[in-house]
């Protein structure tokens, strides 16, 4: 099981091949991509920073916790550096031998990367403008 | 018998190159601030210690319970505060120490102290600097004898406390084992930054960076845990840093976490991946 940080562009596809197995009957994916537009403005650009040595580190705990407590194959690669709308900026995927666990596991995967792995967006918008995206501080993994 | 020992505080320098008053600056990781550190050290030699301050500043944070000392209009400078206390009192000698020396310590003084001479005293008891030999003329003894020597030297327009003590000849000691650093003042706010404890390495993250205006740097700090480092980081750059994370050496760290010399600390804002 793979975690990875990866500078633009990233390709699943080798992670995808890692949850292969006939003892999976079924396989979900996510894919973050990268949105135009963000709390009313529209954003042209998406640049994320990473604290690579402890975001592989946290990544690699997370995938441990959640493929144990799921029973399931887990994977996922993140984005670094500059991208643009319709980029993809993070992949998870998550393989089990039914659905449910599957679903269970690639939903708590993504939010926990949201939550604990040290990673940073900063937004460009059409106005030439940029801002660091400030993160949720409450620590706990919900969606946002 | 020895002149008896007063201590004057000198506080009325203006910080000009550090930009605000060093007296009121609390530097290192005691909370205090360095007229305080001043006031104590001389307290702990002399019965009587006075604050030098210019005419019509008021006593710093830390020395409001000393006695003040107009500075002299016979000089400028340091020596305009050592005249009016020889004008205070001329009996006394006078253990005269700036302000802005954090690293003077108790042992430091007390050697000083120690080399004063009973008979036929020298005028001035002083350190040689450690960095060029030359006189530490603000973190020294001035015996009843000096007045007559300085007010000389003011009145030709001499007013260089160091330029004085190299032109008299005066006698230095060395500074004790281990104290070598202990007369570093602090001058500017790059001095104040590097100015003691042990050396880390600091990475600014997200927005922090911008705030911060660089992304790696390496301090010198005293603070013994993460905890403390965040709280004195965000004083001394006036940064909100309640939702802040700190890893050391590449993890996640705890607020009770002891820091070590060259460890590798992150400051990390909430996270935003994703």
């Amino acid at each position: 099981m793979s975690f990875r940080i990866h500078p633009h562009p990233i390709d699943p596809a080798p992670l995808r091949q890692e949850l292969e197995g006939n003892e999976h009957g079924g396989l979900v994916f996510f894919e973050g991509r990268v949105r135009n537009h963000h709390e009313g403005r529209s954003v042209v650009g998406l640049h994320y920073q990473a604290y690579l040595e402890l975001a592989e580190k946290e990544g690699r705990r997370l995938l441990e916790e959640i493929s144990t407590k799921h029973g399931v194959r887990a994977a996922a690669i993140h984005a670094t550096g500059d991208l643009q709308p319709g980029d993809l900026a993070v992949w998870v995927g998550a393989a089990a031998a039914h659905r449910e666990e599957a679903f269970a596991a690639c939903r708590e995967l993504i939010d926990a990367i949201k939550a604990r792995v040290p990673i940073w967006k900063r937004e460009t918008y059409a106005d030439g403008h940029g801002e660091w995206v400030e993160g949720c501080a409450c620590g706990s993994q919900h969606s946002h | 018998m020895t002149p008896r020992l007063n201590g004057l505080l000198l506080a009325g320098g203006k910080s000009s190159r550090m930009g605000r008053d060093k007296a009121s600056m609390v530097v290192g990781g005691d909370g205090i601030t360095q007229a305080q550190r001043g006031a104590d050290l001389l307290g702990k030699f002399c019965e009587r210690t006075f604050v030098s301050l210019r005419d019509g500043q008021t006593a710093p944070e830390g020395a409001q319970g000393l006695e003040v000392l107009v500075d002299s209009p016979l000089a400028q400078g340091p020596l305009s505060g050592i005249l009016a206390a020889f004008q205070k009192d001329p009996e006394a000698a006078w253990l005269v120490l700036a302000c802005d020396l954090p690293f003077v310590s108790e042992q430091v003084l007390s050697d000083l102290i120690a080399h004063r001479k009973t008979n036929d005293a020298p005028p001035f008891v002083a350190f040689a600097s450690s960095s060029d030999s030359l006189p530490e003329p603000l973190c020294a003894i001035y015996e009843p004898s000096a007045r007559a020597v300085l007010e000389r030297h003011a009145a030709r327009g001499h007013f260089c406390p160091r330029h004085i003590l190299i032109e008299e000849k005066a006698d230095l000691i060395a500074l004790p084992e281990g104290a070598a650093e202990a007369l570093t003042n602090l001058n500017t706010p790059q001095d104040l930054e590097e100015a003691g404890g042990f050396p880390i390495h600091l990475s600014w993250f997200g927005h922090l960076s911008e705030l911060r205006g660089l992304s790696d740097e390496t301090i010198r700090t005293k603070t013994e845990t993460a905890g403390a480092l965040l709280h004195e980081l965000s004083q001394r750059h006036g940064l909100d840093l309640s939702t802040t994370r700190l890893a050391v050496n590449d993890e996640f760290a705890s607020g009770d976490q002891p820091l070590r010399p060259g460890d590798k600390i992150a400051l990390l804002p909430p996270f935003s991946g994703g």
